[in-house]
């Protein structure tokens, strides 16, 4: 198992790309700019909990944004060796596929997660000195970590992409076909959508009811799973008060989204010929 | 026990064969050039030593394992320099270096390793700033990590200059005396020369010879080339010459004689010229080159000056 050498060495590459430098500014940015925008009304305390659950935060930011510069960071991590030819390389040291798929998953994993956590961390200083602003620092991190794990699994969606691709052109539809689906398409139907099952609509054949129905999209949707586990989380009561099934299925399906798109991607890159 | 076997060995692709039906077995400890022109389905045989691609049919056994199922086994014990490969432009050549050492996990000095291959003083520098030939030194010396029992070289000197082609000699050349099997594919044929104990000759997907160099060269033919300066030769003149034995060819424009032979016949030839009353001014051998050796396995055509 010499996965962990390709991680290394895959981290350290991507470090160096002007993406990550590029990330790590934006989400300071964004960040700081929303701990200025959420504050409290004169005289009134706020807790940093509520920033992070703030539309700009957790709407704007973490769930538009860190998908699609998660797929950015990692749609070209195995298909842009292929092409160059350093994939060759790679190979030609002793590192079985399987080393490669997952190796490249937790370098680009540790990509995202920079720029994540600088950008959570550097503006928390920010929100130190506020004196009206109660920071939760358990939650704060916590909440960064949570981050970084939906940023992880669209980084194995991409991955999968990536390895299965016969061209990065190939990859990046496959990336941004995802995205779509899973952030502004749903976005924009989820409403609709909620009020036509909400009203007993729905197809009569599914042994299931309309709520459950749209309750297993969001589930399956990866940013809806964060959803439902990070704002458990802030009002902490994560896996312990509320919808506690709905929470273990949510972050069980994170997992899913995390092991499935490489292992896929897996299989069709075993039988393949470089 | 053979470093390398290859047992009747075909990959398709679509419907090209690259590779026909191909036995080849190199033994361990031997320096093999692997020859033949570009397409001849060299590469394609080396990654399939390496797992890259997969045979249609036929087995593969390098260093006694399975060259599919046991790839990471064999790669462990094996340094390759790959043929259109490319380095990871972000990185400095120590860093590359040190990759190759933690993925064979083995411990070491990547500096020696870069002083060896002679870009010890670009190790900090990122290798997309190298030259072809520094990065060509650079994945030698990535593939000389661990002190590997097989090497595998896929036309080492492409983007080197002379003198860094004549050093990349010199590190097969140490290789081979510490124990390690050699195979290398080129098409060049002054490095193969050099270095080989055993050749193989690939053309359009098939090994057409396999040899030591010596034992191609009698096979392609007599092995001299006689040049003979004459007063005035008619190809009458040269019928006694065509009778001996040993001579495979004479020719002449009037005022020089070729004639193509074995190498103990140069006197019978030069006597049967001045029997027939040709005068004889002066003479010159030359050796059949490997470069028309070469030709004569991958054109097909006769060697005859």
């Amino acid at each position: 198992m010499t996965w962990t050498a390709v991680a290394r060495k895959d981290f350290e590459d991507a470090i160096r790309s002007r993406w990550v430098a590029g990330l790590s500014a934006l989400f300071v940015l964004l960040v700081s700019a929303a701990a200025y925008l959420v504050r409290p009304a004169p005289g009134q305390t706020i807790s940093s909990n509520q920033i992070l659950n703030s539309l700009f935060v957790r709407d704007a930011l973490v769930t538009t944004l860190v998908p699609l510069l998660a797929l950015i960071v990692a749609y070209n991590a195995v298909v842009g060796e292929r092409e160059s030819g350093s994939l060759k390389l790679l190979l030609s040291l002793p590192h079985s596929r399987a080393d490669v798929v997952f190796g490249k998953v937790a370098g680009r994993a540790g990509a995202i997660a920079a720029p994540i956590a600088v950008g959570f961390l550097l503006p928390a200083a920010i929100l130190l000195v506020v004196p009206a602003v109660n920071f939760d620092v358990l939650s704060y991190v916590g909440y960064t970590l949570l981050t970084a794990v939906l940023g992880v699994v669209f980084v194995s969606i991409a991955v999968g992409f990536s390895t299965a691709a016969s061209s990065s052109r190939r990859a990046v539809a496959g990336a941004i076909g995802i995205y779509f689906l899973f952030v502004p398409l749903w976005g924009a139907v989820r409403f609709p959508l909620q009020l036509y099952l909400g009203m007993g609509g729905g197809p009569s054949w599914l042994p299931l009811t309309g709520q459950q129905v749209l309750r297993m999209l969001r589930l399956i949707n990866p940013t809806g799973s964060f959803k439902i586990v990070s704002n458990a989380f802030l009002q902490g009561s994560l896996y312990t008060g509320g919808s506690v099934n709905m929470q273990v299925s949510a972050t069980l399906m994170l997992l899913v989204w995390i092991l499935v798109p490489p292992l896929l991607g897996l299989l069709w890159f075993q039988e393949a010929d470089l | 026990m053979a470093a390398i076997e290859l047992d009747g060995v075909t990959k398709r692709f679509g419907d090209v064969t690259a590779v026909s039906d191909l036995d080849l077995t190199v033994p361990e400890g031997e320096v093999f050039g692997f020859l033949g022109p570009n397409g001849a389905g060299k590469s394609t045989t080396i990654n399939m030593l390496l797992d890259f691609v997969r045979p249609t049919d036929g087995e593969i056994r390098v260093l006694g394992l399975d060259a599919g199922r046991e790839s990471v086994a064999v790669r462990r014990r094996t340094g390759v320099l790959p043929e259109g490969y490319d380095v990871y432009h972000r990185l400095t050549g120590r860093k590359h270096v040190e990759f190759a050492m933690r993925s064979k996990e083995v411990d070491g000095d990547p500096d020696a390793i870069l002083e060896r291959v002679g870009i010890a003083d670009a190790a900090d520098r990122k290798a997309g700033d190298y030259s072809k030939g520094m990065r060509q030194r650079l994945t030698l010396g990535m593939a000389l990590v661990g002190d590997p029992d097989l090497l595998i070289l896929d036309e080492p000197s492409s983007g080197l200059d002379p003198g860094g082609a004549r050093e990349m000699r010199d590190i097969v050349r140490t290789e081979a005396d510490r124990g390690a099997t050699v195979f290398f594919s080129s098409h060049v044929l002054g490095q193969v020369e050099a270095v080989c104990d055993r050749v193989g000759i690939m053309r359009e997907g098939e090994l057409v010879a396999e040899d030591s160099i010596n034992g191609l060269r009698d096979a392609v033919e007599g092995g001299e080339t006689l040049v003979i300066t004459v007063d005035a030769a008619s190809e009458d003149d040269l019928e006694a010459v065509r009778a001996l034995d040993g001579v495979s060819n004479a020719a002449t424009d009037g005022g020089t004689v070729t004639v193509t032979c074995d190498a103990d016949t140069k006197t019978a030839v030069i006597g049967a010229l001045e029997d027939a009353g040709v005068s004889v001014k002066d003479f010159q051998t030359e050796e059949t080159s490997l470069e028309d050796l070469f030709i004569a396995y991958t054109e097909g055509e006769e060697v005859t000056a």
